[in-house]
């Protein structure tokens, strides 16, 4: 009973959206029966074809998962390397940050785009994204690196290992499940965030998804076109769908970790 | 060797610091100058007088209640709601890990996307809420014409996509708790309704507070959802204070009156946060509660 409520409750909307993705127009709104493909051709031969949005949205997602990592790798180990109380007292500022609603930043941002000439170039999102991202980053990566004994460390450096290659040959190994859950979790943030790729893109054929998604709401206030509605959102929810169905394990310890260790 | 560990923080350090420190000192400046159209976009300083626009701007003091009222709704649902969730998800029930997963889907979803999705379906006439309606017999309704279930559509929509979240926080917290707690319980005869409220709550309360000051930062800086909803209207009344900064640096371009709402806001937060502290510490019930 409490079963089928709670699947109906989450795929309920979903199912309607693909419902009415596979609709002819005069089906969804007035009298009219059978199923087309429509709909998703027009998206994917408009211009710019729906594919780029989210070609875009990968990669910056990817670009900014990678950035995000090389800056967090070396300071959650050195958090975790520190001795205590400064350890503490930064990651208390790190956990103020991970709670400070990123949409109070858009302004700020909106002005380095135009006086560092970084808008509309997909790279330089990354930046943004990465800092956004390494509150929650840092903070999983310290609690993996924590629990690695440290007699494992001076193991390697008695071999004669620096610095480097106890990271790439002995520690990394040894936090890679939590390396993955913290890829993820950035690269779900990436492909969903709004407000600042909102004000450093504007150039139609550069939007990442969220702003492509919001620009089509907002663009047909005349003839609305639920069937492309439908399929947009069909089309822009079913990647990360399949992310979390392909990784579920890795994403729901992450978050827990996340929100706990914070 | 020390010195060499922080030369590994610094980088990091460095962009949050340039990321979260610096925009609010700009703003701080920003908002003693007139930057707008009226100005050329040139920055002009004009001391305290944003300030005073500020605290007399009735549509600013509309949209801070209005942003309170959704933040304090939703993330109440979602704690009451998440809790239900957590609990059922905790039982063994057959497909248990499959049933999680797909109660997760919600959250990734991307804000807009699923933002979008609602609109279809709250649209009048032909959105699924009214067609049942007009199966019915009834007359459909212009849900994102009134204020008041424009408003009910946010809090709904928004809901949907975070209770996912808040009972996979709240079940990791549930997993802590003994068995044995409960089954000590029932060898004195209490009820489940007493386990709950003795045992089950009382050990859950750092969790609930986590969820509840997560999701609380987050919903009072709404933005996507909103803009892509219901556009803040009908006439203003689902406006937040995210979105009028927005609207006023976007659209009226005065961008210094737009950084005096984002540090207004900030200001806001910071003494929701102080109060909220005050009231944790003082709380009446501590006895009960630990």
């Amino acid at each position: 009973m409490g079963r089928t409520v709670l699947l109906l409750w989450s795929l309920g909307p979903m199912l309607w959206q693909l419902y009415s993705s596979l609709r002819p127009t005069q089906a969804l709104t007035g009298v009219g029966s059978g199923w087309t493909l429509d709909h998703y051709r027009q998206l994917l031969s408009a211009e710019p074809p729906f594919g780029h949005y989210l070609v875009n949205t990968a990669l910056v997602g990817s670009s900014s998962t990678l950035l995000t990592l090389a800056l967090a790798i070396p300071c959650a180990y050195g958090l975790s390397r520190l001795g205590q109380r400064p350890a503490r007292q930064i990651s208390l500022v790190v956990a103020a940050a991970a709670a400070f609603p990123a949409v109070l930043l858009f302004l700020a941002l909106l002005e380095v785009a135009r006086d560092w000439q970084l808008a509309n170039n997909l790279l330089a999102l990354s930046l943004p994204y990465a800092g956004l991202c390494l509150p929650l980053a840092v903070l999983l990566l310290r609690a993996a690196f924590r629990e690695i004994p440290l007699e494992l460390e001076e193991a390697a450096l008695i071999d004669g290992l620096n610095l480097w290659q106890r990271l790439r040959w002995v520690l990394l190994p040894l936090i890679a499940p939590a390396l993955a859950s913290t890829a993820l979790l950035v690269f779900i943030f990436c492909w969903n965030e709004y407000p600042i790729a909102l004000t450093w893109l504007s150039r139609q054929e550069l939007l990442t998804l969220a702003p492509a998604i919001a620009r089509i709401a907002g663009s047909s206030v005349y003839t609305i076109p639920y069937g492309a509605f439908a399929a947009a959102t069909v089309l822009g929810g079913a990647p990360m769908i399949l992310l979390l169905l392909l990784f579920q394990r890795q994403i729901i310890s992450g978050l827990t970790q996340g929100a706990i260790k914070g | 060797m020390r010195w060499r560990l922080w030369l590994l923080i610094a980088p990091a350090l460095a962009l949050l610091l340039a990321l979260f420190i610096a925009p609010l000192l700009h703003y701080l400046w920003l908002s003693g100058h007139a930057q707008s159209v009226v100005t050329g976009l040139e920055p002009r300083p004009v001391g305290a007088q944003q300030w005073l626009r500020l605290l007399n701007d009735g549509r600013f003091w509309q949209d801070a209640g209005q942003t309170l009222r959704f933040a304090v709704c939703s993330v109440g649902l979602e704690l009451i709601l998440g809790l239900a969730m957590a609990l059922l998800l905790h039982q063994p029930i057959r497909g248990r890990a499959a049933i999680r997963t797909i109660t997760l889907l919600p959250w990734a979803l991307p804000t807009t996307v699923m933002a979008l999705g609602w609109r279809w379906i709250f649209n009048d006439p032909y959105g699924p809420i009214n067609q049942v309606l007009q199966a019915l017999g009834l007359q459909p309704v212009g849900f994102l014409a009134n204020p008041a279930l424009t408003w009910l559509a946010l809090v709904w929509a928004d809901t949907w996509k975070t209770t996912p979240f808040v009972a996979l926080l709240l079940l990791a917290g549930l997993q802590t708790i003994p068995e044995d707690l409960y089954d000590a319980a029932r060898l004195e005869g209490a009820t489940r309704w007493q386990c709950l409220w003795r045992i089950t709550l009382p050990l859950l309360v750092p969790y609930l507070l986590i969820a509840l000051l997560f999701r609380l930062a987050q919903a009072l800086g709404v933005f996507d959802l909103i803009q892509v909803l219901s556009g803040g209207g009908p006439a203003g009344s689902t406006e937040s204070l995210a979105l009028y900064a927005y609207l006023n640096a976007m659209r009226f371009l005065d961008f210094g009156y737009s950084a005096t709402i984002t540090l207004g806001s900030f200001v806001l937060l910071v003494l929701l946060g102080g109060i909220g502290a005050v009231l944790w510490r003082w709380r009446p019930l501590a006895g009960e509660w630990r």
